[in-house]
């Protein structure tokens, strides 16, 4: 049996006291997509931070099992040099701090790690213009400061680009689609299908199923109020673009509940 | 009362307004001498720029041997140019070798002035620093203690800058865990002349950075930057007073600090604009980040202007590190360590922007990144 890439089980964290997830579970295998739709609130951005690692979510109950390892054991910046890549909703920016001497910072924590050696400065370029072409990414922007004065889309751009350099086992891609326009987009979700490969996998998360047709998942599920409420293959994502999340709910009613 | 300074002064200067937040009564109990030697190791240590001119002051006493004058500087001379005659410091101003430097000095003058002592030691420094027209002089100061013992430095710069001029100035203060540095800078401009001074602070117990600017002719440019980075029993003041005596001058107040344990810091940034200094613009920034509960910021701007069409602006922020931020550097495979440092170089090096002097800079951030944990992490990648 294939050991899974990503293995969560009953997974509940909270943020100050309050529960937002109450229960996920969630098995993906090398190779696979996965699609996570869900309306906004539901604990979408929660679980991608507590796969990443954000401090300010405590995981109260259950799993993270991460090709083999207990990825709750880890701090944020471990989980990363094992092959966790998150690219943000809300990418930061960071006044002072050079993309492109954070980024090399990044390749070589991440390669000593694995065992490799570090890149020297002409490598690096080298690397950074080889995966840079694979987004449209203008390469000046990584003379900037981190995300700083990029357009919405030039930011979730960048976002794939770094995991592109950077090389992970999973890509959890949290709303990487909202605000791009539909260039913008087929741009993205090439980059990604790009990365796709038998060893790795990827946790797609998104607010509509307009990024589905571009990136085909294996698996839809739905996320509401911090549980997985309905698993299928891509046609789920075409019945909640059809009938909306209201049909999703537990109790089957449109109420708040 | 001490032969060298009066310290009675002391005991009682914290009840004063200006210096509210500065208690130097401390000093009032000590007793002090002046002498003092200093192992020549430690001079070439502190040689960062072995080809530029360097003068070296050893207890405020001018040391020949170890020093390189250039034309255009001089010793204890008599006749230069002062501007003495408007004190507004309640610092201490005594006796000690003098520094003039005059004439352009496209390689920075690199003035060390060291403090040293097996026994409490007191002293001066005196810097006059004078630009002609269209004079451009670069100047950097390094002060230094290396003694385990008490002790007060009292460091005066002046600088003229006549029609046209330039000059900067960069002072570095790594004071030892017992020093109480109490430095003053006065600085007069004239028409369309340009300041920039950089005032970091390092080490040092009580440490108090005084500028005084007299922006007497048009279209002056001024900055005065400022950077610290202080830990435990540690407090800075940085005390500023802007004149802005004529129309179309800018000047800038742009300081930067980290706090760790239970450090201070204290900013008072006092901008004076005369009735007729019309289209004055005068910002004033003053930032810290705290990494510890125990360590405070304050930051008090005094604005008092007389002049109806003019610009001025103050913004102060006291803040942690960003969480997010940290966040993002980690999951990019960055060590929690190294990220914080990173942030906090980050932060810190924007008030290094303006420094003119690359070997200078470069030394600074070097200093900074020894004193961070991490900082070998991000040494590799920015030096
Ligand atoms: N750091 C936080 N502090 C307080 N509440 C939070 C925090 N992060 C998320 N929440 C709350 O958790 C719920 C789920 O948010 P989120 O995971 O961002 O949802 P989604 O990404 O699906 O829109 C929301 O009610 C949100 O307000
Ligand atoms: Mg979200």
């Amino acid at each position: 049996m294939t050991t899974p890439l990503l293995e969560i089980k009953n997974l509940h964290a909270s943020v100050e006291g309050t529960e937002i997830l109450k229960g996920v579970n969630l098995t993906v295998l090398p190779g696979e997509v996965h699609s996570i739709m869900g309306p906004n609130g539901s604990g979408k951005s929660t679980l991608s931070s507590v796969i990443a690692g954000h401090e300010a979510y405590d995981v109260t109950e259950g799993s993270i099992m991460f090709n083999g390892i207990d990825l709750l054991e880890l701090e944020a910046d471990q989980r990363a040099c094992a092959g966790v890549f998150l690219a943000f909703q809300y990418p930061i920016e960071i006044p002072g701090v050079s993309t492109k001497f954070f980024l090399k910072a990044a390749v070589n924590a991440i390669r000593k790690y694995r065992g490799q050696d570090e890149l020297d400065a002409m490598d690096f370029l080298d690397l950074v213009e080889e995966k840079a072409k694979s987004v449209n990414l203008n390469i000046e922007l990584l003379d900037r400061n981190v995300n700083q004065g990029f357009s919405g889309g030039e930011k979730k751009r960048a976002e794939v680009f770094q995991m592109a350099l950077l090389d992970p086992l999973l890509g959890v891609l949290d709303e990487t689609d909202s605000g791009l326009d539909i260039d913008a987009l087929k741009i993205v979700a090439e980059g990604v299908n790009k990365l796709r490969s038998p060893e790795r996998g990827f946790v797609v998360i998104t607010h509509y199923q307009r990024l589905l047709d571009y990136i085909i998942p294996d698996f839809v599920h739905v996320l509401m109020d911090g549980q997985i409420v309905k698993s299928g293959d891509k046609s789920l994502a075409l019945v909640l673009e059809e009938k909306g999340y209201a049909a999703f709910k537990p109790c089957g009613c449109s109420c708040g509940c | 009362m001490n032969s060298i300074v009066d310290n009675t002064i002391f005991a009682d200067l914290h009840k004063k307004e200006d210096w509210l937040y500065t208690n130097v009564s401390g000093l009032s109990n000590i007793s002090f001498c002046e002498n003092g030697d200093v192992d020549p190791s430690i001079i070439s240590k502190y040689d960062i720029a072995v080809n530029n001119p360097l003068v070296v002051f050893v207890n405020g006493i001018y040391e020949e041997e170890y020093s390189r004058l250039s034309d255009g500087l001089s010793i204890n001379d008599p006749n230069f140019e002062t501007i003495s005659n408007r004190s507004d410091s309640e610092i201490p101003v005594g006796k000690s070798n003098s520094l003039s430097i005059t004439g352009t000095q496209k390689d920075t003058v690199h003035i060390l002035q060291i403090v040293s002592g097996d026994a409490p030691v007191a002293c001066f420094g005196n810097v006059n620093i004078c630009a002609q027209k269209d004079e451009s002089i670069s100047v950097a100061e390094t002060h230094v203690a290396i003694t385990d013992f008490d002790h007060l430095f009292m460091p005066k710069t002046e600088v003229v800058a006549k029609e046209n001029s330039n000059v900067t100035l960069v002072r570095a203060i790594r004071g030892s865990k017992e020093a109480y540095h109490l430095g003053s800078l006065h600085v007069v401009q004239h028409e369309s002349s340009k300041v920039q001074t950089n005032t970091i602070t390092l080490g040092g117990k009580r440490v108090r950075n005084e500028v005084f600017a007299y922006l007497d002719g048009e279209n002056c440019v001024s900055n005065f930057d400022g950077m610290y980075m202080l830990g435990k029993n540690q407090l800075v003041d940085n005390h500023l007073r802007v004149e802005h005596n004529k129309p179309n001058c800018d000047s800038r107040e742009f300081y930067k600090g980290v706090l760790d344990e239970n450090a201070k810091s204290v900013f008072t940034g006092r901008i004076y604009v005369k009735e007729d200094a019309q289209q004055t613009d005068a910002k004033q920034t003053n930032q810290n980040i705290l990494l510890s509960n125990d360590a405070d910021a304050t930051s008090r701007p005094q604005l008092e202007i007389y002049a109806d069409d003019v610009a001025c602006t103050h913004g102060a922020t006291t803040g942690e590190i960003d969480d997010e931020a940290l966040l993002y550097l980690q999951t990019r495979g960055i060590p929690a360590e190294a990220a914080r440092t990173l942030l906090i170089y980050a932060f810190l090096n924007e008030s290094l922007d303006e420094l003119a002097d690359e070997t200078f800079r470069e030394v600074l951030v070097e200093e900074l990144l020894s004193n961070l944990p991490g900082g070998e992490f991000i040494k590799a990648l920015y030096l």
